[in-house]
């Protein structure tokens, strides 16, 4: 595959930005007040649209992401909706707005009344955004420098479950040059913050969700490049111990099995991943006896 | 060429005249689109390695790249010289090599006038690899090359390693001559008793003996048509190789280190500048010095990049996602199904472009169901190792086996 590599420095011809929205009913902020999802939800739309008006090339995908499936909110994958220009406002931005606005509906009406919604999965979305990336570089006419990010807009808590996914959806990242910003509606997550800074880009905790927007436009809005000349949120301390298989603590010196690679906190005579067995050295050196001189 | 199943194929000489310009068909309107399409979707079709189904991997690996640097090595027939060739193609290999084997180790062996010399000792760091192998391209190419000599260090080298890493030796050569001072073949029976797997590039043509020490030792063995297929054939010894020979399997002690914030009691003042420490790993060049790094847990010295080798106490230094980077060869993507397309969906699932006559084939993935277009299958298969649909689905996306 060419990936065109993005020159730091040089300020690119074009944007591609994907926006992941968590629209999991059992996050916290939407049962304490269903309300407030319409708030969010309208900050997102407007992000998305400023995204669109920096420059007349930049492209934008949304994907929603619910507990049974994710689907892309926008662009619509069939034929576009027809829209009249409303209030003198541009086109391309009512399309957005109804676009995204009737699919995350469609989507919400899809999910399976009898089951309990289970925790959100991001990585699956994550990886259907790479997949979308992809393909805008390769279709991209030659010779323009497109720069990708990636922004997560997520009220969940984090869950090692899905730590294989998210590790591979953060180097697949890291190889193709593209930033995964996150935007933490509610709790503080480790994981993501590690995405955040294996690709290179910026994680936030919002502090309180009336100024979502604000927080949106100031620091997630520019790209790549012009976010060197901008003080922005520090990186932070990130945690990168690993946690041992059995207890799920954080060890800062662990035994790795050199077939599996899970680590443990004590050593044992066999892995319980892989169920191979260690050897313990080799049997002991007989010592000659030494021959008492009769005398 | 050489063809590991020789006994059933003909050699290049012996087959028939190949009409290559018989493929190329226009269609009603003279257009070729279609068919430049097909030819693209079954090169990356062939290029896709077939999958051996769960081997077990040797994750730590040793690798002593040996480069010939005698005199066949000025024919230009790669371009510009082979070995000019040689030193841009490695510099890629060494960085993929640690972009694929965090925890490994490489070192570097110079074939130079009938002796072998280390260049680099058996390290991870990448800088000081890539920093030999540039500082190589003003070298005098002259002599023959000794393999016999070159295998007798690699052996030094690698005999008193620990048993739970794998150990690997790859000959780049391109004289069709060697100039040893016994009977290599000795050599290559000790080679194999220590288990270290030697493979072979060739830059001129198949050679028997560099023929026999790959089969003897279980290594591959290739011959170069030209630079592009140069790199992929020195790209595929990236992958970790198949346990061939029962591997001792140890529980190796690795730290990860990690520096607590700094909290108020700790710093009453509120200066939050760390104490200026010397790294370990630029001891000898004299920079480095810096406040932030990684401390090991065991001895407290600085390292500024990981993963390392702690000088001090001989501790493995490494962070979580290191030894995550190697988990996609442990838990591999399925590999999907291939079906002609049939306008069995409108788009593709994961980068939902629409299906046109183009694709002749469509992917569809066992487990979640959903149908992708032979590009996201390339980049699926290759660099993501996640399948969209599954992670994307409650009940598939903890890829147990069960599930199935």
């Amino acid at each position: 595959m060419s990936d065109k590599p993005v020159d730091d420095d040089a300020p690119s011809d074009s944007s591609l930005l994907v926006i992941i929205v968590d629209t999991n009913p059992n996050q916290r902020y939407i049962t304490d007040d269903p309300k407030v999802l319409t708030g969010c939800l309208d900050a997102v739309i407007a992000f998305a649209n400023s995204h669109l008006m920096q420059k007349s090339r930049n492209l934008l995908a949304v994907i929603g992401c619910h507990f049974h499936r994710s689907d892309y909110l926008y662009p619509s994958p069939g034929k576009p909706l027809d829209v009249r220009q409303i209030d003198g406002q541009y086109e391309l931005f009512t399309l957005v707005e109804k676009t995204i606005k009737m699919r995350l509906v469609n989507l919400i009406k899809s999910q399976p009344q009898e089951e309990k919604p289970g925790e959100s999965l991001l990585a699956g979305a994550l990886a259907m955004g790479l997949c979308f990336i992809s393909r805008m570089r390769r279709q991209a006419p030659t010779g323009l420098r497109m720069s990708s990010r990636i922004l997560i807009v997520t009220g969940s808590a984090d869950t090692a479950a899905q730590y294989i996914n998210y590790m591979n959806v953060f180097f697949t990242a890291q190889k193709q040059q593209v930033l995964i910003d996150v935007c933490s509606l509610d709790k503080h997550l480790s994981l993501l913050q590690q995405g955040c800074d294996i690709t290179g880009g910026l994680y936030l905790k919002v502090p309180s969700l009336e100024g979502l927007l604000q927080y949106l436009l100031w620091v997630f809005l520019p790209e790549a490049s012009e976010r060197k000349e901008l003080v922005l949120p520090g990186r932070g301390r990130v945690d990168y111990r690993a946690a041992c298989f059995c207890h799920r603590e954080l060890l800062t010196i662990g035994y790795v099995c050199s077939v599996c690679l899970s680590v443990f906190c004590k050593f044992s005579p066999i892995c319980t991943t892989c169920h191979t067995v260690f050897k313990i050295g080799g049997p002991l050196p007989i010592k000659p006896k030494k021959k008492k001189m009769k005398v | 060429m050489a063809d590991d199943e020789q006994d059933l194929k003909e050699y290049r000489w012996e087959t028939g005249y190949e009409k290559t310009w018989e493929a190329i068909k226009e269609d009603e309107d003279g257009l070729v689109e279609g068919l430049v399409a097909e030819f693209a979707q079954k090169a990356a079709r062939k290029s896709a390695v077939p999958r051996k189904g769960p081997v077990r991997l040797g994750m730590m690996r040793h690798l002593l790249v040996a480069i010939d640097c005698s005199e066949a090595m000025n024919c230009p027939d790669i371009k510009p010289i082979r070995f000019l060739c040689t030193l841009k193609l490695l510099e890629k290999f060494v960085e993929e090599f640690f972009d694929q084997n965090p925890l490994s180790q490489l070192g570097i062996i110079a074939m130079k006038n009938k002796r072998a010399e280390r260049l680099t000792e058996l390290s991870g760091n990448v800088r000081k690899h890539i920093k030999a192998i540039q500082s190589l391209s003003n070298l005098a190419l002259v002599g023959e090359p000794s393999l016999q000599n070159t295998l007798e260090l690699a052996g030094r080298i690698l005999r008193p390693l620990p048993g739970h890493a794998s150990r690997e030796l790859l000959v780049l050569f391109a004289s069709l001559t060697t100039c040893d001072p016994g009977d290599i073949i000795p050599t290559i029976q000790t080679l194999k008793a220590d288990g270290i797997r030697c493979s072979v590039i060739g830059l001129a043509a198949e050679v028997r003996i560099c023929k026999k020490l790959c089969q003897d030792t279980g290594g591959e063995y290739g011959v170069v048509l030209d630079d592009v297929h140069y790199r992929s054939l020195l790209l595929e010894h990236t992958s970790p190789p198949a346990r061939a020979r029962a591997l001792d399997a140890g529980l190796v002690k690795m730290g990860f280190p990690h520096t607590a914030p700094p909290s108020a009691q700790t710093d009453p003042t509120g200066n939050a500048d760390p104490p200026i420490t010397v790294c370990m790993c630029h001891l000898e060049e004299g920079e480095g010095v810096g406040g932030e790094g990684h401390l090991c847990p065991q001895c407290r010295s600085k390292y500024c990049s990981l993963p390392a080798q702690c000088r001090t106490c001989g501790l493995t230094l490494a962070s979580a996602p290191h030894l995550a980077r190697s988990y996609h060869h442990l838990f591999p993507v399925d590999p999907y199904e291939e079906l002609p397309y049939e306008g069995q969906a409108q788009c593709c699932f994961a980068c939902i472009r629409n299906f046109t006559e183009l694709d002749k084939q469509v992917f569809r993935c066992g487990r979640c169901r959903e149908f992708y277009c032979w590009e996201c299958e390339g980049v699926i298969t290759c660099t993501l190792h996640v399948c969209p649909g599954c992670a994307a689905r409650p009940h598939l996306y903890q890829r147990l086996p069960e599930a199935r």
